[in-house]
């Protein structure tokens, strides 16, 4: 044993390497690249989003807008990077266990309290205060931006549910847009001809396709939380029976809402239930067809679906100033005017003229009904519009009685409800 | 004790070959990048996510790290979760089926491509094909051809009047399974057939003239000769299949997200709808977690049986 010195020396030597190599791995993986400093005048923030790539309509609008705001403020730049709807909330949390969140974030309405209450987003409570604009916006709007009593985001764009008709369609029929859902099931079932369908919706797995059950229940005077009553009984029996009647393709369960478009586009659908996103798309995309959009039929109240982008700032930024800075100066009334058009979005708040286009005035009439999530609800949103989809598939695709649906929903949404902390 | 650092100033007298034990030491030095890669890798999100799987970890605790101690708390919940044991009993049926179909058609195939024929070498690496292609790929490809409205399974289906109007596949639950089970035995087959092809190449032709002579056909020779020699290779693509079918995630979830309804809610959908679309961080751990334990039963078997083959 006393005659191995060489050797040991050597496998020192080997082992204090290969430490050093590992040390210097983990040195690497753990240091954070820090991407925003400040030195002398010039500010570099970084900015994540879910609008799009640069090179798709709804990415291009943006980042134009982001340039906009560099060219009239210099020494500040904005790198702005986009991650996919359906991975931003999960990579946006995993960033912030990992102490490398963005200065700012465009996050969905839905899910501002949540990323609040996870310490991810910064209480604005105090700059919005001083900026004095909170009132000039709708009110249940303003709401997806407040948790545990104080203001964590400030509204980006808002977006509404109407029809959207095919007018070459409805006029062969001799029909105007549906004011009451009974007219709604009556037209689709007239429309329908075993090629194409009255209505078309996204009913996709998932909290997407929750969305047009939710406007049904909301008209029947029905509540998100509480499925298994007499009102949602009326919408789920209504949905099941275009369905099952042929008014509605059995497709809409697997459709998202460009699907939906696209069904629409092509005259496979004649009435689409969808939001003021595709203005613009289907205008450029199909200039032959003649289309028009209509407000939502209405039974005991009219309602629609919120859908709405909040502007944050992380917890962890070094540039709180300059981040409350871009945000701001993206809700001046002027800058909305020229961005929302493009984006084909609404304005959450009331004093942005975006010009007398009357399709966008009805969108913007619709806004005015918008329901959104609120409290418990709101931190659940998630899980409790699975489950309202998860009715809608069992009772539409799966051959479950709407009662039976709507119990094993309930009882589903009370125990996400229950879960809420 | 099995220090090996030599005092200093007998290093003059180092033999030629250094004692066995200190040798043997520097040799698994030469493993220590591998066992740190592996420790990195794999061991340390293992243990963290048994340890997840122990606490009370939602969202907040998720970024500011902590999360309280519950200890069986977790697992208590899921066990007596309906949905948890409707996705086991999903996972293993969508296993079980995949695992068949593809062994049928990959041990078809692996009979066939046996044969000596021109243009073989070239149809068996288009095969291959399937295995090679990027799941996102092939899964999209499965969920367009199985549409109800532009599909091309349905189309041909409606052009021999098997079917009349729109069928779509994936918003009913039976069809649904049926679709996923059918894209994951596609993507499977090669692999299996791959693997036993090489197994029925080991079986020398005189056993096959032997039942011939015998009196054996075609059938009897398969069940008689093919099979029984085949044994230890048929476990293993069965095994490695199942292991690998079990955990699949990207095919399924692209293909119908778990749905229609809970029809295709496998485990790892589950799981990751625990953590990722409700963000119990601690409830998907605990799916993951048990999600593990059809698998390791697997391999531990699997390994036992390889070693009594070498061993016989």
């Amino acid at each position: 044993m006393g005659r191995t010195g060489g050797r040991s020396a050597a496998w020192t030597a080997r082992a204090v390497g290969v430490l050093a190599a590992a040390a210097l791995l983990t040195a690497c993986g753990g240091g954070s690249d820090d991407e925003t400093s400040g030195d002398g005048g010039s500010t570099t923030l970084s900015l994540w989003h879910y609008y799009g790539t640069p090179d798709t309509p709804t990415g291009a609008a943006f980042e134009n807008l982001v340039d906009r705001y560099e060219e009239e403020h210099e020494g500040v730049t904005i790198e702005v990077r986009h991650i996919p709807f359906g991975d931003f909330t999960r990579t946006l949390l995993q960033s912030a266990a990992g102490g490398d969140l963005p200065d700012i974030a465009l996050i969905n309405g839905f899910t501002t309290q949540a990323l609040a209450d996870a310490g991810v987003i910064q209480d604005l409570s105090d700059r919005v205060e001083e900026w004095g604009e909170a009132d000039r916006y709708f009110e249940t709007g303003w709401e997806t931006t407040q948790a545990d009593g104080a203001t964590y985001a400030i509204p980006h764009v808002a977006d509404a549910y109407a029809v959207y008709y095919n007018e070459t369609m409805l006029a062969e029929a001799g029909l105007q847009p549906p004011t009451t859902w009974a007219q709604m099931q009556e037209y689709a079932t007239q429309l329908s001809d075993g090629e194409r369908y009255g209505l078309a919706f996204s009913g996709i797995e998932g909290d997407e396709g929750a969305t047009a059950l939710v406007i049904r229940l909301l008209a029947a005077g029905g509540d998100p939380a509480d499925v298994d009553t007499e009102a949602g009984a009326t919408a789920l029996g209504q949905f099941t029976d275009m369905i099952a009647g042929g008014a509605v393709s059995s497709g809409v369960l697997t459709w998202n809402e460009e699907d939906v478009k696209n069904q629409f586009a092509n005259g496979q659908a004649a009435m689409m239930i969808n939001s003021a996103t595709y203005l613009s798309i289907l205008a450029e995309e199909n200039p032959e067809l003649q289309w028009n959009v209509a407000l939502l039929p209405s039974d005991v109240q009219a309602a629609t679906f919120l859908s709405q982008e909040n502007l944050a700032i992380s917890t962890t930024t070094e540039n709180a100033d300059a981040a409350w800075d871009v945000i701001a100066w993206m809700q001046q009334p002027d800058v909305l005017a020229e961005y929302l058009p493009e984006r084909n979005k609404l304005a959450a708040r009331d004093d942005v003229d975006t010009g007398d286009d009357p399709v966008r005035a009805i969108f913007a009439e619709q806004l005015q009904q918008a329901w959104a999530p609120e409290g418990d609800l709101a931190a659940a949103s998630s899980e409790v519009l699975t489950r309202i989809q998860g009715a809608l598939q069992a009772a539409a695709g799966g051959g479950t009685s709407v009662p039976d649906a709507l119990a094993e929903a309930q009882g589903q949404i009370d125990e996400a409800l229950a879960n809420v902390e | 004790m099995t220090t090996t650092v030599a005092p200093p100033g007998t290093a003059s007298t180092t033999p030629a070959r250094a004692p066995r034990r200190a040798r043997r030491w520097g040799d698994h030095l030469f493993v220590l990048p591998a066992v740190l890669f592996v420790a990195a890798t794999v061991l340390y999100p293992l243990v963290f996510n048994v340890d997840l799987s122990f606490r009370d970890v939602g969202v907040a605790q998720i970024v500011n790290g902590g999360g309280e101690w519950v200890g069986w708390e977790n697992y208590a919940d899921q066990l007596g979760r309906d949905e948890f044991w409707h996705a086991l009993a999903i996972s293993l049926l969508y296993t079980g089926l995949a695992v068949a179909v593809a062994f049928a058609l990959g041990m078809a195939l692996a009979v066939y491509f046996n044969q000596r024929f021109p243009g073989r070498n070239l149809m068996r690496s288009l095969l291959l094909l399937a295995w090679i292609l990027p799941t996102v790929v092939s899964a999209n490809v499965w969920r367009w051809m199985l549409d109800g409205s532009y599909g091309l399974i349905n189309t041909l289906l409606e052009s021999v009047g098997l079917i009349d109007g729109d069928l779509f596949w994936l918003a009913r639950p039976v069809p649904a399974l049926f679709a996923v089970v059918f894209a994951t035995a596609w993507s499977f087959t090669p692999f299996i057939m791959i693997l036993l092809l090489a197994g029925l190449q080991g079986i020398p032709d005189t056993l096959y003239e032997a039942a011939k002579i015998d009196g054996a056909g075609a059938w009897r020779r398969f069940t008689s000769v093919t099979m029984p020699l085949l044994k230890p290779v048929n476990l293993t693509a069965l095994l490695l299949c199942f292991i690998s079918t079990f955990k699949t995630f990207d095919t399924v979830f692209l293909m119908t997200r778990g749905g229609p309804g809970e029809a295709t809610m496998i485990l790892p959908i589950y799981a990751y709808n625990e953590a990722f679309e409700y963000f119990r961080f601690d409830t998907g751990a605990v799916a993951t977690t048990l999600m593990l334990v059809v698998p390791l039963g697997l391999s531990v078997f699997y390994f036992r049986s390889l070693r009594r083959e070498e061993l016989s």
